[in-house]
């Protein structure tokens, strides 16, 4: 197998905390250039991987990589994978895929028409805890039917941190709101019909950037399934309380899976006060997850395997995130 | 009058396996009649055997009973409206099961003819007796999580009742009888504490279905419902544990503040069992005892019931109100 050439743009958190330590650990893969607009990033990235630092884009571009990795904030995800797409590179990006549906079906048409590959980081299909849950529903005849996904935190970040500007993250309901309207069309195997959502700002966070900070989604789904979704950066969970995040309840036909945050691999610790270390740099998954995604993906990329998660995937998950966000504007049902 | 001397009338709701041990025991009653007039008649015998009281085959008889007080009436839901009457109308005070009738028409009329012939009339809703919800309204009321925001309840999930082992509940899956399925049957305690707990609400989006086991009726509904003031509330109730879930009932709620949030993990106090299946005992279940005392004292002192029938008719009308948004797939106003 040969080795593939990658290039990172955006050496920041989703960097540091999972990209960079899943790809140490891949073979057959060798990064060979990190851009960052602030330099420090790019040259600390660069120097993870013995690769050369760029803080510019074209130059980077000029370079010899076959993949680029787009790890940067939402809002430049489309300028970004569309110029490396053009320049004949296949891209690996971040989810959400983009801010809105207009913006991800560029992407998507440029790779078609180059016949290259654009895969979506949805992590959540890479765990090995959803992963099961979907393997022994479908071993087991279990149809799921009803499900209520909450991927609930307090977002750790001040209010002027880019994921509180709705222009450029937009916001809680794209931001964690993909992964789990993807989360549930997986599970429910299931398109989407209507929508109907209600968004909340509860911290002041929310309110000086005029963008929800909780929000809560009902989807209706073809076959009479129903999706509820719950995501939120204002629940006031310490953020030492690191495993309290994902709630999974899903009703079939033959059975109901439970998830509980208390059913996470955890020690809580009791010391005047109470806390429950996360399990992994990051609150939402384990670190394996993202081995196996870019392992997945590099596969892809080669030819060897076929996307777990495609694209479109992905762009289903910003369509049925930016019907609801219209939805909790209007206060309106959103449909299909 | 020391002791409200108490009838029941209908065996059909399987909560009468509760009412029945509660009203004999409680100080302030005395059960004195049961009647059955068909369906479970074998366990109102044995009841009527056991706690010594009489038994009739004929509602009216009962309700014409110059020895009954106050009835508590667990039958079918489309019964509740003429029983309730006829109750009222020999002087009775009327515990009555939920819904409090099939419509918000006939609920009203209930209302004025309590009042008109000077009973009390009262439909049970369980939660807001539980020691965590009571201790969770103080602390909301006391402003210890700041402004309520939202709020996530399951309340409740359970099984079919159909399922339940020696008790004949197939009345539940004939809509004509029941008013509908799971959700008619488990969210109005859900609502009756998010009225307690939250306040008015304004607008209601709701999906229920029969989504899990294929019953004529429906078996679990997801309703959002907007309260004035811009809070929340997500509530699931209904039928859809598997026949392995344990029995009893799972009740949770997330109530979210400004700044904390309270986690009722269970609103009834109980522990596991397993053996060849697995059960859930509860060591108390106050809210049955409350609620029983509560109508006794409101009976015997005359003073108004725990909780007032305008809120059960307001419970109705929201029920009402998420099935009707359920067909419709969209909001509809209160």
């Amino acid at each position: 197998m040969s080795t593939l050439k990658v290039g990172v743009v955006g050496c920041g958190n989703i960097f540091k905390l999972a990209h960079s330590k899943a790809l140490k650990k891949l073979e057959n893969v060798e990064v060979t250039a990190c851009m960052d607009v602030i330099p420090e990033r790019a040259e600390e990235g660069a120097e993870l991987f013995n690769a050369r630092a760029f803080t510019s884009f074209d130059e980077f571009l000029d370079t010899d990589i076959d993949v680029v990795e787009v790890l940067t904030p939402t809002f430049t995800h489309p300028e970004l994978a569309i110029k490396a797409l053009k320049a004949g590179r296949h891209v690996i990006v971040e989810k959400p895929l983009a801010l809105n549906t207009e913006d991800g079906e560029k992407m998507i048409r440029e790779a078609e028409r180059r016949g290259l590959m654009l895969l979506v980081g949805h992590v959540r299909r890479f765990d090995k805890r959803w992963v099961t849950m979907k393997n022994l529903m479908m071993k087991r005849n279990f149809v799921p039917t009803w499900m209520k996904k909450s991927e609930v935190q307090r977002l750790p970040f001040p209010a002027d941190y880019w994921y509180w500007d709705e222009s450029k993250s937009g916001g809680v309901a794209l931001d964690l709101g993909v992964h789990v309207v993807d989360h549930v069309r997986w599970f429910l195997n299931a398109e989407p019909l209507s929508v109907t959502a209600h968004g909340l700002s509860i911290r002041e966070e929310a309110k000086v950037n005029n963008t929800y900070d909780h929000f809560v989604m009902m989807i209706e789904f073809d076959g009479g399934k129903t999706g509820v979704v719950e995501v939120s950066w204002a629940y006031p969970y310490p953020s030492r309380y690191g495993v309290f995040y994902h709630h999974v309840d899903v009703f079939g036909r033959n059975g109901r899976i439970r998830y509980v945050p208390m059913d996470t691999p955890m020690v809580g610790v009791v010391k005047g006060d109470f806390e429950v270390p996360r399990f992994s740099p990051l609150l939402s998954t384990y670190p394996e997850a993202f081995v196996e995604e870019l392992r997945h993906f590099f596969a892809c990329i080669e030819g060897l395997e076929e996307p777990r998660v495609t694209a479109h995937d992905a762009l289903i998950a910003v369509e049925i995130v930016e019907k609801a966000v219209k939805s909790a504007r209007t206060g309106r049902t959103e449909r299909w | 009058m020391e002791r409200v001397k108490f009838g029941i009338v209908s065996y059909a709701h399987p909560h009468v396996m509760r009412y029945a041990p509660a009203i004999a025991k409680n100080e302030k009653t005395e059960l004195v009649a049961i009647a059955s007039e068909d369906v479970n008649r074998d366990l109102a015998i044995a009841d009527a055997k056991k706690y010594g009281a009489k038994f009739y085959c004929d509602y009216s008889e009962l309700l014409q009973d110059g020895d009954v007080d106050a009835v508590y009436i667990a039958s079918e839901s489309f019964k509740h409206f003429e029983l309730a009457v006829e109750a009222m109308e020999n002087g009775k005070h009327v515990l009555l099961e939920k819904p409090i009738a099939m419509n918000t028409r006939d609920a009203s009329e209930l209302i004025r003819i309590a009042s008109r012939e000077g009973v009390k009339l009262m439909v049970p809703f369980n939660p807001r007796f539980t020691q965590p919800l009571k201790k969770a309204y103080e602390m909301i009321r006391d402003g210890e999580i700041g402004k309520l925001v939202y709020v996530t309840a399951i309340s409740e999930n359970v099984k079919p009742p159909i399922y339940i082992r020696g008790f004949n509940a197939e009345w539940f899956l004939d809509p004509a009888k029941s008013g509908g399925g799971g959700f008619m049957d488990t969210a109005p305690h859900g609502i009756d504490s998010l009225l307690w707990l939250v306040g008015e609400p304004r607008r209601i989006y709701a999906d229920i279905g029969a989504k899990v086991y294929g019953l004529p009726v429906d078996d679990i509904g997801t309703a959002m419902i907007e309260f004035n003031d811009g809070i929340v509330a997500l509530l699931t109730a209904g039928w859809g544990n598997p026949k392995g879930y344990p029995w009893g009932l799972e009740v949770k709620y997330h109530l979210v503040g400004e700044n904390g949030f309270l986690d009722v993990r269970t609103a009834y106090p109980d522990f596991e069992v397993y053996g060849e299946g697995a059960e859930r005992v509860y060591w108390e279940r106050p809210d049955v005892d409350s609620i029983v005392q509560g109508f006794a004292e409101a009976v015997l002192e005359d003073h108004p019931v725990p909780i007032s029938p305008n809120l059960a008719l307001k419970n109705l009308e929201i029920v009402l109100t998420a099935y009707e948004s359920s067909r419709k797939k969209e909001w509809v106003n209160l």
